[in-house]
């Protein structure tokens, strides 16, 4: 822990010497808070469940790094997909996620996302924030971490009072792909079927 | 005549074998670390822990969910919140106590003032408000205290009627069960079912606002067994590490600075809880 804390010190100081200055003028705060803004008009409640499902997976190819978590999300069994799986598996992930989160977060009620403070780190930001709840309980804190691109940054990870999404769809598919025989293509089956119906291309 | 020899060997075989146990632990734990961020948890025990999720599924599907919505039902939000508030109220104690055993000496003054604040002015703790004056409610338990300790979770497990845990946080449960005041003063007076039924209703509360949460889970996901442990482990890893949010980032200007960014991100229903 103190290791894992001084290594994370470490690093801001060195991001701190070489990255700042060029990532000051590049606001991951400012990224996320326009996303809340957005994600806002789509998941409020005058949107039906397939709207909200297609404009989240607008937001979900825009905003989110998705070759990159579909690569993590698969871990090992990314290099043992043929291409033809792998391009099918990033698809349906694409699908599947903005089914599942647009379903999921739904339910998060008359929040407000309060962005708290972010940080650069190498690579990339950490940006957190807080969804407040009106009724006065722990608010629900969310980190974001995201990868810096030319110009803009994708996000790669989303942090929910401390569960990772992209840790808990990896464990989710590999327990599939291990239960459906250790071939990727029963996760690739279970996706089209869960995924059928839905956010079609 | 016992040999005297006899008797001390095992101790003597004690310290390295506690040695052995020791790094075996601390490795157990790196371990499950670098597990956890490669996706994968520690559950030697999937086949038995799968079968037991299963029969805790049908006990939900025919008992405890039926029993949740009814208690939504019967209760309007402000009533079902008072009583939320109230058990969160007597659990005080404990968390005052585990706050102070991990030397989080803020959190247990934070925990001391809403139960002084709570249990006189908020009547009995049926009306929380130390939270609506800026001390806000947090959680903490003994499980939580043995891993900021250092001792490692061990394998994850699943308990008849009760859920996810693993050894820690069962040890942890069953220590915070003896020491509440209140488990031993009902027991004391011969009340012995009063720990019972505050575990009964407390579990009703918690289970009815989680009901729109853990279906939509089940339902969007792919491996509810396997979505569900990993929500827990990696919960209770954050609880243990015991992060604060992130300060506004030192190297912008005042200007820059988004003052504070807020945007309205989830819309409104019934003020429940959310995290599954």
């Amino acid at each position: 822990m103190i290791m894992r804390r001084s290594l994370l010190a470490a690093a801001l100081l060195l991001s701190a010497g070489a990255a700042v200055p060029a990532t000051a003028a590049l606001d991951a705060g400012a990224f996320i808070a326009n996303l809340g803004n957005e994600a806002l008009a789509v998941l409020g409640p005058q949107t039906s469940p397939e709207q909200r499902a297609v404009a989240f997976r607008a937001l979900f190819r825009r905003d989110f790094d998705v070759p990159q978590i579909a690569r993590f999300v698969l871990g090992p069994y990314w290099r043992v997909a043929t291409p033809e799986q792998q391009r099918e598996f990033m698809r349906l992930f694409e699908n599947y996620i903005a089914l599942a989160y647009s379903t999921r977060l739904s339910q998060f009620s008359g929040e407000r996302l309060l962005v708290t403070g972010w940080q650069p780190i190498p690579g990339g930001a950490i940006v957190s924030s807080e969804a407040r709840r009106p009724g006065g309980g722990p608010p629900i804190r969310i980190d974001w971490r995201l990868t810096r691109y030319d110009g803009t940054y994708k996000i790669n990870d989303v942090v929910v009072d401390g569960v990772s999404m992209a840790i808990t769809e990896r464990s989710e598919f590999a327990s599939v792909i291990q239960r459906t025989g250790g071939n990727v293509q029963g996760l690739i089956a279970m996706l089209r079927a869960k995924t059928a119906g839905a956010a079609g291309d | 005549m016992p040999d005297r020899s006899l008797i001390r060997r095992p101790a003597r075989r004690a310290a390295p074998a506690l040695l052995l146990v020791g790094s075996l632990l601390l490795s157990a734990c790196a371990a499950s670390r670098q597990a956890e961020s490669a996706g994968s948890f520690y559950d030697p025990l999937e086949h038995l822990n799968r079968r037991i999720f299963a029969f805790n599924q049908k006990v939900d599907r025919h008992v405890i969910l039926p029993v949740a919505k009814a208690y939504n039902r019967a209760l309007p939000q402000p009533a079902r919140n008072s009583i939320r508030d109230f058990m969160r109220n007597l659990d005080s104690p404990i968390i005052f106590a585990n706050d102070a055993l991990q030397a989080h000496f803020r959190d247990a003054g934070q925990t001391f003032a809403r139960f002084a604040l709570n249990s006189t002015l908020g009547i009995a703790g049926f009306v929380d408000l130390a939270g609506r004056w800026g001390i806000p409610y947090h959680d903490d338990d003994f499980g939580v205290t043995l891993g900021v300790w250092g001792v490692a979770p061990g394998p994850y497990l699943v308990v008849p009627v009760i859920g996810p845990s693993d050894p820690r946080d069962l040890a942890g449960n069953v220590v915070d069960g003896y020491a509440d005041p209140w488990n031993y003063t009902a027991s004391d007076q011969g009340y012995v079912w009063a720990p019972f039924v505050r575990g009964a209703i407390s579990g009703i509360d918690t289970r009815a606002r989680y009901i729109k949460a853990l279906s939509d889970l089940e339902r969007t996901s792919l491996d509810y067994y396997a979505a569900i442990r990993a929500l827990y482990l990696q919960r209770r890893a954050a609880l243990i590490r015991h992060e604060r949010t992130l300060p506004p980032n030192p190297t912008l200007t005042r200007r820059e600075n988004p003052a504070p960014a807020t945007a309205v991100l989830f819309t409104a229903r019934n003020g429940s809880e959310v995290s599954p």
